[in-house]
């Protein structure tokens, strides 16, 4: 039958249309060498989109909470101090006199939902060399076997204990669950001891790690920690609606110090909610639960008669080198809030890699990995150096500032008790994540 | 019967898939066109193209239930995460911090469909008893218990803001879920692989859709729709063709769900929520109820439409990316789109794209003497 036949000539057709493409090839991953650097993915001899003529660009990626997540307000500083960090660095010659750095290109919202996270790297990694941020712990956590996978370093907002043990991830400072401990070590100078403890917090592996610090400051200090009552999980407003959960238990428990690991409105909320109800003890906040527009909150005289953090280096005025020259590219004008601070900080380790990688004459991503291991950072007096070589227990950063909500101060928080490692922060032993992430 | 398309001499004949020569050619067109699709363009695209493809399994799901038989579901995001943590764990690490047996696709693919399958079977009876606006409203429910039982089952799901990783596409011991490898000098990416898979899993699952269609259950499915009772009163069934949709439809939500999150590799317990459903609703409204091709053109449409949107910020002055300054982000513009074109497409165009296709096809088939 002639209908048949028709059909096979179909089928030819379209095998041979199919056939014809595949011999077409597919994109090019790009690469090539400018001078005596060889690179691969994300790095084009090319300028950046208006930057100087004379250098080729090393693409970076942001994958941060900028729109409608329970960080934006300080995702979005945090992402401003990065833009100004690496202008700074191509204003003064590029990396390594030969790049400039654009990170404008491959920013990303990934809403601080993991799913989304992984979908919007999915949607950059083919374009970019690494990355300049990579916000929240569960997110990055997410994506983390794919970075190991794709060779892509990364610099994390956010300060898990485990990124200690991840040779992709360029961790700065202290972790939550240091920060933990050194939080309670400051309070019992300050306070006295304390004789109940809280922990407060978001699930996963920010929160968790937090509690984990609480519960070992407990051990160590012989203070009753039960999991059962005084481990207290709480989700973003988003999810749950409100905090009345958690002030609820609160108010049952009565402890004199809680340790806090949510984000600024749920922290408000909590510490709002407890005082209005008689509640008479102490919170310390983890640095992300700052935010000083909560000054002009309702929960603001609550806020600054029972809430202190601690903080992984000195706020926005602090007088270092690298503070001067932060406030210098900010050209004057105070940012909202210290993730401006904290990601100009966060992006010191990344350029000392790239420095590093074009050194070695080597900027593929294999090779930028393999420089990780070979650097010193200087942080410009912001933190001591660092180094991602050797045992966590050695190269972990343990030091924190204990800081208080302050109208008068710049971005509306003063330093109450400089650089310190309390007793107990000192002695733990960082030879494990303190939450083993599976 | 040269040069007599139309003509049917058997009653077998006219109830054929395929009974022209014209749908015969445009059906190999499409296929030609899907298989060189992926190989010409993007990763990004490729991507979006097996979620197009993945999101039409459950639109067709979707539409035997409410199109074919009538039976307005708004649950489907619920059989779809079903589906979803069902392939997840049989799937998953087993020294992982979540649940997880390492078991392989050829496994985990069918219990995906299954236990969704098994599920939707015991809550059709529901469906029995109740019909129109009341079975949206349980149906409602069941978005509402799954969303809270994704949210505390922790060691399941990881818990809301953690989420755990998605089905690994391992077939038979073959890892499809790698990054790219080189077969014959040319490179295969994960995204090809992937949407491979979800155009076989489509021509399966849709030419089985097609059969049921056309067969004396889908002639039921339509009977029960058309007219309760009077079906009743033919013989047909209703407690019997209600079960059958339920079950066949959510084996199909399952399926797709347990393929859907491997395009990005992990899933969100929160999403899994009332928006998904209705989206899947979208599709089929604007598609085209009780058409097949009329849940590809759907899915195809709803799952491009946010990134088109994406590109309208550099034309249209007032839609903005960021989140401060302009009149609408792309995002509430998403949002604002897919309710629109679903009270659009209702009052103007009742049989979705497809309806618009068979305009045209009309149209050009008379022309020139088109009226």
């Amino acid at each position: 039958m002639a209908g048949i036949g028709k059909r096979r000539n179909l089928v030819a057709v379209a095998v041979l249309a199919l056939a014809l493409t595949a011999c077409q090839g597919g994109e090019t991953g790009g690469g090539g060498e400018a001078g005596d650097v060889k690179f691969d993915i994300g790095v084009t001899a090319d300028p950046c989109p208006g930057g100087n003529a004379e250098r080729g660009c090393i693409y970076l990626g942001v994958l941060s909470d900028l729109t409608e997540g329970p960080f934006r307000a300080l995702a979005v500083p945090i992402t401003d101090g990065q833009k100004a960090f690496w202008k700074r660095v191509n204003d003064q010659g590029g990396v390594g006199g030969k790049y400039d750095v654009n990170i404008d290109t491959y920013t990303r919202d990934n809403k601080y939902n993991p799913q989304e996270h992984v979908a919007k790297y999915r949607e950059i990694e083919p374009k970019i060399l690494a990355l300049a941020q990579t916000l929240g712990t569960p997110p990055t956590l997410a994506g983390l076997p794919l970075y190991k996978e794709a060779d892509i370093i990364a610099a994390p907002a956010s300060w898990w204990s485990g990124w200690e043990f991840e040779d992709v991830i360029l961790e700065s400072g202290y972790s939550y669950c240091t920060e933990s401990m050194n939080g309670l070590d400051w309070a019992s100078e300050e306070f006295g001891k304390p004789g109940r403890l809280m922990a407060v917090h978001y699930p996963g592996d920010y929160g968790g790690d937090s509690a984990a610090g609480v519960a070992e400051w407990a051990k160590a200090n012989s203070v009753t920690f039960d999991a059962k009552r005084h481990d207290v999980q709480t989700t973003p407003n988003a999810q749950a609606g409100n905090q009345d959960a958690a002030v609820e238990k609160i108010l049952g428990a009565k402890p004199d110090v809680v340790m806090v690991a949510t984000g600024p409105a749920e922290m408000a909320e909590i510490v709002g909610k407890a005082a209005a109800q008689g509640f008479k003890g102490q919170f310390i906040g983890s640095v992300p639960t700052y935010n000083p527009a909560l000054l002009k909150s309702e929960a603001a005289p609550a806020i600054k008669a029972l809430y202190h953090f601690v903080a992984p280096w000195g706020p926005w005025g602090s007088d270092t080198p690298a503070h001067k020259a932060m406030q210098e590219a900010s050209g004057g004008k105070a940012p909202a809030n210290d993730g401006y601070t904290f990601g100009w900080v966060w992006s010191y380790p990344l350029k000392a890699v790239l420095e590093k990688a074009i050194q070695n004459g080597d900027l593929t991503r294999a090779g930028v990995r393999a420089a990780v291991k070979q650097v010193t950072v200087d942080y410009e007096g912001a933190l001591p150096p660092k180094s991602y070589n050797g045992e966590p227990n050695e190269t972990a950063m343990r030091q924190a500032v204990i800081a208080k909500p302050d109208e008068s101060a710049p971005l509306g928080s003063s330093v109450l008790k400089d650089f310190f490692v309390g007793p107990t922060a000192e002695k733990f032993d960082f030879s494990k994540p303190c939450v083993a992430a599976g | 019967m040269r040069g007599r398309p139309e003509l049917f001499t058997s009653y077998q004949r006219d109830q054929a898939p395929l009974n022209t020569p014209a749908k015969r050619v445009s059906l190999a067109l499409l296929l030609g066109g899907l298989l060189v699709l992926p190989f010409s363009v993007t990763a990004e695209l490729t991507a979006l193209g097996a979620t197009a493809l993945l999101s039409a399994v459950a639109a067709i799901g979707l539409n035997l239930v409410t199109g074919y038989a009538g039976q307005v579901s708004l649950g489907h995001a619920f059989f779809l995460g079903l589906g979803a943590y069902t392939a997840a764990v049989l799937s998953g690490d087993p020294n992982g911090r979540v649940l997880g047996y390492g078991l392989d696709m050829a496994v985990w693919l069918p219990a995906a469909g299954l236990l969704p399958a098994l599920v939707g079977l015991l809550v059709a009876p529901v469906a029995t008893r109740l019909k129109g606006l009341y079975l949206a409203i349980v149906t409602l429910g069941l978005v509402f218990i799954g969303e809270h039982l994704f949210r505390e089952l922790r060691s399941v799901t990881g818990g809301p803001g953690v989420g755990r990783p998605a089905a690994r596409l391992e077939l038979f011991g073959v890892d499809l879920g790698r990054r790219s490898e080189v077969l014959g000098g040319y490179p295969i990416t994960r995204e090809i692989k992937l949407y491979l898979v979800a155009l076989v899993v489509l021509l399966v699952l849709a030419v089985l859709a097609k059969n049921l269609a056309r067969s004396a259950v889908g002639r039921a499915f339509a009977a029960v729709r058309d007219r309760d009772l009077a079906a009743e009163v033919m013989g047909v069934s209703l407690t019997r063709h209600k079960l059958i949709a339920f079950t066949i439809s959510s084996f199909y939500a399952g399926i797709a769900g347990a393929l859907l999150p491997t395009v990005t590799g992990f899933i969100e317990p929160g999403s899994f929520n009332l928006l998904l459903s209705v989206q899947f609703l979208a599709m089929i409204l604007i598609g085209g109820v009780a058409t097949l091709s009329g849940s590809l053109l759907g899915a195809a449409f709803v799952v491009l439409l946010p990134r088109l949107v994406e590109e309208l910020p550099r034309f249209l002055p007032f839609v903005t990316s960021q989140s401060t300054g302009g009149i609408l982000t792309t995002f509430q513009l998403q949002t604002l789109l897919y309710g629109v074109l679903i009270v659009v497409f209702l009052i103007a165009e009742p049989r979705g794209l497809f309806g618009i296709w068979v305009r045209a096809r009309n149209y050009w088939r008379a022309w020139p003497f088109s009226y």
